[in-house]
This record gives C-alpha cells, structure tokens and sequence, in this order.
C-alpha cells in the first residue's frame, strides 16, 4: 500500500493539479483568516486585523445591498457589536483628477460630472469657476441666476434621494418611491434644460449651454406650485415613525470640535450646530443678493441629520423663487475663444453641495489643459466619521450612520 | 395476413402507437376493475379498522398540497398590494393582472442550480430547509378550516402548534450554521433570540384564554365563540389579542421584526448561501407561515370559521317555483333576455365588433353567471363551504394586514426587538394573565 497523500474532508481528486479551485479552497477552509493576506504595513492595519477572542471579521461591501455604491466596510465584529471599522476605498476610482490633466479646460468639465452622481452640477461648478478665476471671466448675470436656479434643484433631488435611501437602509420599503417620484420630476425637468438626466454637463466657462427654454420653465411652474405641500405628504411615512424615531435619535453624534478637527462641511456639520454655509461664509455667484436661512439643528444625531435637509429643501425652494422674480434678461455665455490658454497661475473655488464642500484647486501653466487639478469631496471627509461613531454599536447601527451622513461613492473614490 | 398487414402498413405512426396502447390499456382497466371487485372489501375493511391513521394520511396530503396555492396566493399578494402602496404597477405580464407571477417564480426556483457552498456542512445545510418547512406546514393539521374540516382535533392543539411551530428555529439555526458564511450566521443566531424571546410572550398571550375556555383545542375554542360577532374572544381578551398578533409578526419573521433577513444588514441571513429549491422551501415557509399566524390568530380571537353575523338570506334552495306565481313568467322570459343585453353591452360599446358577435358573447356571458349562482348557491348550502369562506376571508384580512405592515414599517434593531420582547411584551401577558384568572375567580363566586 502506497502512502499517498491525506485523504481530504472533501472529496478532491488526489490527481486535482495545483490551480484546482477546490485545492486552493481546501487551504483556507475552517479558517477565518484575517482579510489582508500580506503581511500588515501600517501599525493600524496590524492592529486592526489582529482577532481578539471571540471576535471576528465582517465584510460589509463591496457588494452590499446598503451601501450606496462600492464601499467595503470590513468590521471587527464581537457577536453584534462593532469593535472595529476599517473602510476600503478605492473600488470606483477612474482618476478623475489625472483624466482632467490630460483634457484640455473644456473637456475636463465633463469628467467631474459623475464624481458626485446625483448631484451633478454642484461638481462642475467648483471646476468651472476655478477655470473662470484662471482666465478671469466675467460671466453674464443671467448665467449666474440660471446655475443658481438649476444647482438648486439640483440639491432638491439629492436630498430627496437621501430621504428615500434612509428609510431603505432602515428596511422602510415606500418612501424611497415616494422620493423618486419628487426627484423624476426634478431631473426630467433638468433633462429639458440641459439634455441629460443625470450627468448634466450644462456649466461652461463663462455661463452655461443653453438658455431657460419653454418646457423647462412649464414644468418649473407646474411642480413648484404644489412642491412644498408634496414633500410635506411623502415625509408623513417617517416623521411621526416610532420606530424611525428609535432607531436614529441618539446616534452617531458628532460635536462641533470633532466636526471642525475632521473637516465635515454641509448638512452633517450644520446638523451638529454649526451654521457654516458656504453660500454665505466665501459668497460666490449671486448668492449675497440672495435671501435665505441657513438651518442648523443642536442634536448633531443621525435624526438631526434628516429633518434638517428638509429644511434646506425649503431654503432651496425660496432661492428658486427668487430667481424666478429677479433674473435678469442678457447673454448667457461671455465671449470666450474655443481654445482657452490662461496664463500661470493657481485657483481655488468651492461651492456648497448638497453633501457640504465640493471644491476644485486648479493649476494653470500656460498649456490649454490644466497642470493640476484637486478636486475636494465632502463625502470623502464626512465617511472618515464612521471609524468614530460605529464602534461600541451594533451592526444595524452602520445602515442609520452610514445613509444619514449620506456619502457618494462615485466622489469619494474619485 | 395480407389483410392485416397492409392495414398496420398504412397507418401512420400516431395511429401505430394508438393500436397498440388503446387495447392495452382496455385490458388493463378491465383487470384493474377486476382487481378492485375482488378485493375491494378488504382494503375497505382495513381501511375502516385504521380509520384514525388514514384520516391522518389524507389530512397530511391536502395539507401539503393546500400550502402550494396559499403561498401562491400570499406571494402574489405581497406583490402586488406593496407594489400599489409604493404607488408602483407590480407584475402584470404573467396571467392575468400577474395572477400566475408567484407560479413562474416558483418553477424558476425549481430550475435554478442547486448549489452547495465549499465548506458547508452538506447534511445540515441539505435538511435545514426541510426542517424549517416541515414545522411550519404541520402546525396546519390542528387549524380547524370550517366545520369537520380539520386534520387532527387533539385536546391539546394549541400547545402542539406552539410545540411544533417553534422547531423552525432549529431548522434557522442549522441553516446559519451550516452555511460557512457569516451573515448566515448572524442571520441563525439573531432568529434564534428572536424567536425565543417572541415564543414567550405568545405562548403566555394565549394562557388566559385557555383559562376562559378551559380547553386547548382549537376545534373547541373555535366552537366557543359561535353566536355572532360579540362572542368572539377578542372582545374578553383584547390585551392578549393585541400582544399575540405582534409576537405572531416576529415569529413569522415578518418586518418590522425581519432581522433575520433584514436585507440591508446581513444581506438574507441564514437564505444567504441558499439558491434553487432549497431557497424555495424557506421562501415557501415563510410565507406559508404569514397564512397559518393568521389562521391561528382568526382561530383564536376572531370566531374562527364561524359566521360574524346570521345571513339574512335563505341560503337553501328550496325554493317553491309555484309561489312565485307570476314574477316565475317574468323570471324566464325577460330576465335572460335583459341579462344578456346587459352582458353584450359593453362589448357592443367599447368595440366595433358586429352586434351579433356581442350578443353571442352576452349570451355565452350569462350562461356562466346563471350557472354560477345556482352552483354558489347550492354550495353555500353546505355547512363547511360557508366555514371555509368566513374562515379565509377573515385569514386573508390579516394576510393583507401583515404584508401592509412591510410596506410601512422600518425595521426594528436587535437591541430594541429583545427589549421589547422582556420589556413589555411579557410584563403585559402576564398582567393579562392575572387579570384573566382574578376575573374568572371573582364571576365563578
């Protein structure tokens, strides 16, 4: 009797060759091994994927049914409660930033467009004003009041996303239907306007591509009469939601000095107290001319978070209505050469999105395509908040932080 | 020979194949009548000697084959009626109105790859699902559905349903066990607290009614409350009404308690690793188990299969054609014609079909109904027809009330679901319970 080699627990041929798949599973099974096969390279990640007792991985991700887009999420798990997260980025990066380089400063603007997927215009307007600071343009009024009266709503349908897409983490089926109805009429809308539903690709250097037409501006009028009242009926499902109410109050809290040290912008700062709003902190387009509130909410909660981007749907509602009234007749694009070459030189623009800072820092040195491009994502910072509010909670927990702090992965992974 | 011959050359080869099966099977029917004449009697016999035991046997069958059109029929519910809360259409390609979806979804299921991950524990990942459907399916042979329609009438009925309905949590633990995955682990681990905790609460809902009825089978406590509407339990016990209709949501993993699956979370839980029929049979399960939580509720609170308020009609038909007198003349005559007008109408309206065709389709229309209603009315005459109606009308009242709860309702966290459970549940069955007993102590003074 020949001694071969062990008989294995699952039936592989003896004579199976080395790439087998059965014969590299074999290897592994039984074994919860830790996720990095390599050697750790920072004192984190040994410290992060060494196991405790009972203790052991959870991969969230990168296909997961909540998160939004390709997060991977690795938890060190102790039965239901998160000892340890570890975000892994990087499943959707295109490199945006160097596909801009290599464009010149027209082309470049289309490549921001699906950084932030559904708030398309807020990131070709950083990149577009950054260009417009470089070669020193002066944009028409009336081009202005257009990218204010369209990134608005533009904010409206975001917002009226993230809405939906809570309630569906939190495994509320209706709402996010609800949502989408406010938001098909906001993008058809933006559709008649710019051509496209989703990645716009409406703001020029020194304007916009087209001016308000017929359809857009019947459909304008037809849905802001009953906006307000609309949403108000599809927020019933969750305002008054016991278990709603239960599963977000008290969690995930963020306090100002924490906020401030991280870098959060927008809703998820202003929910914790801050009133910092781009818009009116570094004013740019026609905004001082505009009147609105900046809402803020003291709680700094996951349910802080959504009644207060409520209220900025109401602001956004207020801002259109005022362009509405006040916008001025005129050109809509400056006269501007084709081929755009501006001199050395280096610019900075933000604007407010409806996630908090979207910001472009532009690098000019003579060519037709910009030297450098860095683009800022709000998302990317506000995502570092979950290595501190999801430790110590539960599993569950990672669905109501995860979609109140509303990320994008399209503009965190660049 | 040449006769024959030439004869079987020229047939085709459907009429070869009929030659020769049509006299085989004639003389097979011939020997099987034979068979049966002779010895009929004796299986007759021994059948009647067993009765109990095939009683059992045939009470098992149409339970098994009872639960393949109720999950049909709650799936296609669920379907639909969330479809149109979330202001959607829903299936509406297969059959009519998508009637026959969950049918197709069904042999879907029954074609897809029956895979088994590498590393799982092949015996108990293979028997979990048949654990889990079996415990739920035999909990239906106490349901009494209408009067004599019942499997079993055991004098402790209540308690094997709770016996055998909370094995399912084995069949869920073996699942998450078994499937070398996580979230099929957590998804076991978290059915079987949930479970647990939620089996207390319903158990000890239901104690203070025994205590009123002083039985616990069901056949009973369904007899309890005939009478009409007001001798329903509900009205004696509406705390514990209230509290086993919640538990039931939890123990029929149904949102807002569906952490077991919850979606968002764990992906499907411990049905993670589960694909072809295995995944049906949880499927099947679950939603077979929405029906019997709700049969089970009816059964208990609700009257059962009995009526809520006397007909007011005369169901019998016998009906004295002579008393009629001449209303009979205008009954024969004109309302045939009037009903068949009425029935082409909409086809002589809404198309440009010939006005002969719409007749004709008005009069084949009005056949079918006429034959409807005697057949229905004979029918309701029955006794246990007009059970079985009240009994699913009322089950299938809760049935949409459960898939109403999913299209509204978040999902609760573990924390607060065991919370809830040791918190509240349980202190309020068992105030419930003492203030049944007290009750039934002072009124037997």
């Amino acid at each position: 009797m020949t001694a071969g080699p062990p008989k294995s627990r699952y039936d592989i041929p003896a004579h199976a060759s080395a790439d087998d798949p059965r014969v590299m599973l074999e290897e592994q099974i039984g074994v919860f091994e830790s996720i990095p096969p390599y050697p750790p390279r920072t004192e984190r990640e040994a410290e992060f994927y060494s196991l405790g007792d009972g203790q052991m991985f959870l991969n969230i991700g990168p296909h997961h049914p909540a998160t939004h887009g390709v997060l991977r999420v690795v938890f060190k798990i102790s039965g239901e409660q998160i000892v340890d997260v570890d975000p892994v980025l990087g499943y959707l990066h295109r490199g945006v930033e160097k596909l801009c380089e290599n464009a010149d400063y027209h082309q470049a603007i289309c490549y921001m467009d699906p950084l932030e997927y559904v708030s398309s215009l807020f990131c070709e307007w950083p990149a577009v004003m950054a260009f417009e600071k470089l070669l020193d343009v002066e944009v028409p009024r009336r081009a202005e009041y257009i990218r204010v009266l369209s990134s608005e709503l533009n904010r409206i349908a975001s917002h009226a996303l993230f809405v939906g897409f809570m309630a569906l983490d939190l495994g509320g089926l209706t709402p996010i239907l609800y949502g989408f109805i406010e938001r098909d009429e906001m993008v058809e809308m933006l559709a008649s306007l710019t051509g496209q539903r989703m990645l716009f690709n409406y703001f020029r250097i020194g304007g916009v591509n087209g001016d308000l037409n017929h359809d857009f501006m019947s459909r304008l009028g037809a849905w802001m009469g009953r906006a307000a009242e609309q949403i108000e009926a599809n927020l019933g499902l969750l305002n008054e939601n016991e278990i709603f109410v239960r599963r977000m109050r008290g969690m995930g809290l963020l306090d100002r000095e924490t906020a401030f040290s991280i870098g959060v912008t927008g809703p998820n700062l202003r929910a914790s107290g801050v009133p910092f709003d781009f818009r009116r902190a570094h004013p740019y387009s026609v905004f001082p001319e505009l009147d609105f509130d900046i809402p803020t909410r003291q709680e700094g909660d996951c349910l802080a978070r959504y009644p207060l981007r409520i209220d900025e749907i109401k602001q956004s509602l207020r801002i259109i209505d005022q362009c509405l009234h006040e916008m001025p007749d005129g050109p809509v694009m400056a006269k501007l050469p084709r081929l755009v070459r501006p001199r050395p030189g280096r610019a900075f623009a933000g604007v407010e999105g409806p996630r908090g800072l979207n910001a472009v820092y532009a690098i000019a040195d003579g060519a037709d395509q910009p030297f450098r491009m860095r683009v800022h994502d709000p998302s990317f910072v506000n995502l570092q908040l979950l290595n501190l509010m999801l430790p110590g909670n539960l599993v569950a927990d990672m669905m109501a932080v995860f979609s109140s702090l509303d990320p994008i992965m399209g503009g965190i992974d660049k | 020979m040449s006769v024959v011959g030439s004869s079987w050359r020229r047939l085709t080869l459907p009429g070869k194949v009929l030659a020769v099966t049509v006299p085989v099977l004639v003389v097979l029917t011939i020997g099987l009548l034979a068979v049966v004449a002779l010895v009929g009697p004796i299986v007759i016999d021994v059948l009647a000697a067993n009765m109990p035991l095939v009683r059992f046997v045939v009470a098992a069958t149409a339970v098994i084959i009872m639960t393949i059109p109720t999950a049909f029929l709650v799936i296609y519910m669920e379907l639909k009626v969330i479809a149109r809360m979330n202001l959607r259409i829903g299936p509406d390609r297969v059959g009519p109105f998508g009637a026959l979806q969950s049918v197709v979804h069904g042999l879907k299921v029954l074609g897809k790859e029956d895979f088994t991950p590498t590393g799982a524990d092949r015996l108990i990942f293979t028997w979990a699902p048949i654990v889990v459907f079996l415990a739920s399916i035999m909990t239906l042979l106490v349901i009494p559905f209408a009067p004599g329609l019942f499997g079993q009438d055991l004098n402790i009925g209540l308690l094997y349903f709770f016996a055998i309905g909370g094995l399912s949590i084995v069949g869920l633990l073996m699942a998450g066990w078994a499937s070398f995955n996580k979230y099929s682990l957590l998804g076991g681990l978290r059915s079987a607290a949930q479970v647990v905790s939620y089996e207390i609460p319903l158990t000890l809902s239901v104690v203070g009614l025994i205590l009123l009825a002083g039985t616990m089978s069901l056949n009973q406590l369904v007899l309890g409350q005939s009478g009409s509407l007001f001798d329903w339990y509900i009205w004696q016990q509406p705390l514990g009404a209230l509290i086993f209709l919640i538990a039931a949501v939890a123990e029929a993993n149904r949102t807002p308690f569906d952490l077991t699956e919850a979606d968002s979370e764990i992906v499907a839980g411990f049905a993670t690793e589960y694909s072809g029929m295995r995944f049906g049979f949880f499927f099947f399960a679950e939603y077979v188990n929405v029906f019997i939580m709700s049969a089970l509720a009816v059964t208990l609170f609700f009257g059962g299969w009995t009526a809520p308020f006397d007909w007011p009609f005369p169901l019998d038909v016998s009906l004295d054609p002579a008393s009629l007198g001449i209303w009979l003349l205008v009954l024969v005559t004109v309302v045939p014609v009037l009903l068949t007008l009425l029935f082409a109408a909409p086809f002589w309206i809404s198309s440009r079909m010939p006005t002969w065709q719409a007749l004709v389709i008005g009069f084949i229309l009005f056949n079918l109904f006429a034959v409807a209603v005697v057949f229905g009315l004979a029918f309701m005459s029955f006794d246990w027809v007009v059970g079985l109606v009240w009994f699913m009308l009322k089950s299938y009242v809760f049935v949409y009330t459960f898939v109403w709860l999913r299209a509204t309702l978040p999902r609760v966290r573990v924390d607060q679901l065991m919370g809830f459970a040791w918190k509240w549940l349980l202190p309020a069955s068992l105030l419930n319970l003492f203030v049944t007993a007290a009750a039934i102590v002072v009124v037997a003074r």
